[in-house]
């Protein structure tokens, strides 16, 4: 099945910049191994990077510097071992943050069939696995500020679209959205996002702030 | 500088490296300079961008990039590492999740002639707006909400203004996408 929801150019050249932070460079990443057409976009802003390089001034390195580095061409290089690579489902780079087997996560579950599993925190930006069983969904919800997600698993539908492996939506304050798990698998997704969800039923909103959702 | 780098890669020509020392390190100092090195930092770090440069030259493949855009990821991926203390995470084509191109475009991402000298030329004909937030982006390190809130622009403004820098690059090597 082919990706129908890409990241937008404009986060494309900042994550080929080197610009975007741990969590949001993961979820552009993971993205990327599943997705040729983005990977040629983040070709041609690494090109732009190139050029921007050679454009640069020049500032002499300390004298020395050039017969320091020949000296040290000889030195062995410090090849890391190639690591086995079980077969799954997980791409790098999210492998080496969770794990080959999105099974075998150890999820925190909340109310109505969500789970989820805290990653790390970059910044402003913090990373989680969102899992949901089939037609479970998060309650209408809007965002204090950005929030990318990357479906992994099964799929997900709310008003903007249906979304399956490796679809990245990219969602903002405008957006009130109730995503729902379509019916079929477990749906998991990566998501990345630098404020709290902000709920519309005070319920769920206290659990999602018990939880630090 | 691609075909001395494609040299290194296949011949560990230690004459040809030292040309692409001499051209490639003191820009690579400046790139440091300006995310925030001090200089003894910044001359260390050129130092160890060209030693990887001479260490993964095998990898290189003219083909799908300049030396420069080459010689830029690395510079690039050890100032995060170094400067600003994080991982950079980057896809692995030889993972076995990775997705590839359906069918092999022998054209796709062929560096043709000229291409590096039309691209720098594009890159100093965009409007001023653009060329600001692209320098924000790949010289000082910011993403979009710094940036709108340091021009103090709404970031709306700030994304459109990077996405038409985009379509003029994507213009200049050929839009397949």
């Amino acid at each position: 099945m082919s990706i129908v929801h890409h990241p937008a150019d404009e986060l494309l050249l900042s994550y080929a910049a080197g610009a975007t932070d741990e969590a949001t460079s993961l979820i552009v990443a993971t993205h990327l191994a599943l997705c040729p057409r983005c990977r040629s976009t983040v070709a041609k802003a690494e090109a732009a990077g190139g050029a921007l390089l050679e454009a640069a001034d020049s500032t002499p390195l300390s004298s020395g510097a050039l017969k320091s580095v020949m000296s040290r061409l000889t030195e062995p290089e410090r090849m890391a071992s190639p690591a086995l690579r079980a077969p799954s489902n997980v791409p790098e780079p999210l492998r080496s943050y969770v794990g080959d087997d999105l099974g075998a996560i150890r999820w925190t579950s909340i109310a109505g069939g969500i789970s989820f599993k805290p990653l790390f925190k970059s910044g402003a930006a913090r990373a989680q696995l969102i899992r949901s069983k089939p037609g479970a969904g998060v309650g209408l919800h809007t965002h204090a500020g950005e929030e990318f997600t990357l479906c992994l698993s099964g799929g997900y539908t709310d008003v903007t679209g249906q979304y399956a492996r490796g679809d990245l939506q990219s969602t903002t304050p405008d957006v009130l959205h109730r995503p729902l798990a379509d019916e079929g698998e477990d749906c998991i997704v990566l998501a990345v996002s630098d404020a709290p969800l902000v709920f519309q039923n005070l319920g769920i909103a206290l659990i999602a702030k018990w939880f630090g959702f | 500088m691609t075909a001395l780098l494609a040299t290194v890669g296949a011949k560990r020509d230690r004459a040809a490296f030292e040309i692409l020392f001499v051209y490639f390190a003191p820009r690579v100092k400046s790139y440091l300079l300006r995310l925030g090195a001090n200089a003894a930092l910044a001359d260390d770090l050129a130092q160890e961008a060209m030693l990887t440069v001479w260490r993964k030259a095998e990898m290189f493949d003219p083909a799908k990039a300049s030396a420069s855009t080459w010689v830029f990821t690395i510079a690039r991926n050890l100032r995060i590492d170094a400067i600003r203390r994080e991982r950079r995470p980057e896809f692995d084509p030889n993972d076995p999740a990775f997705v590839p191109e359906e069918e092999p475009q022998p054209d796709d991402r062929m560096v043709r002639d000229g291409e590096d000298a039309r691209l720098r030329e594009a890159l100093t004909k965009l409007s001023a707006d653009q060329a600001q937030v692209v320098q924000l982006s790949f010289f000082a390190d910011k993403p979009h909400s710094q940036i709108a809130r340091e021009l103090g622009l709404p970031l709306g403004t700030v994304k459109s203004r990077l996405r038409l820098a985009m379509a003029r690059i994507k213009a200049v090597l050929g839009d397949e996408t």
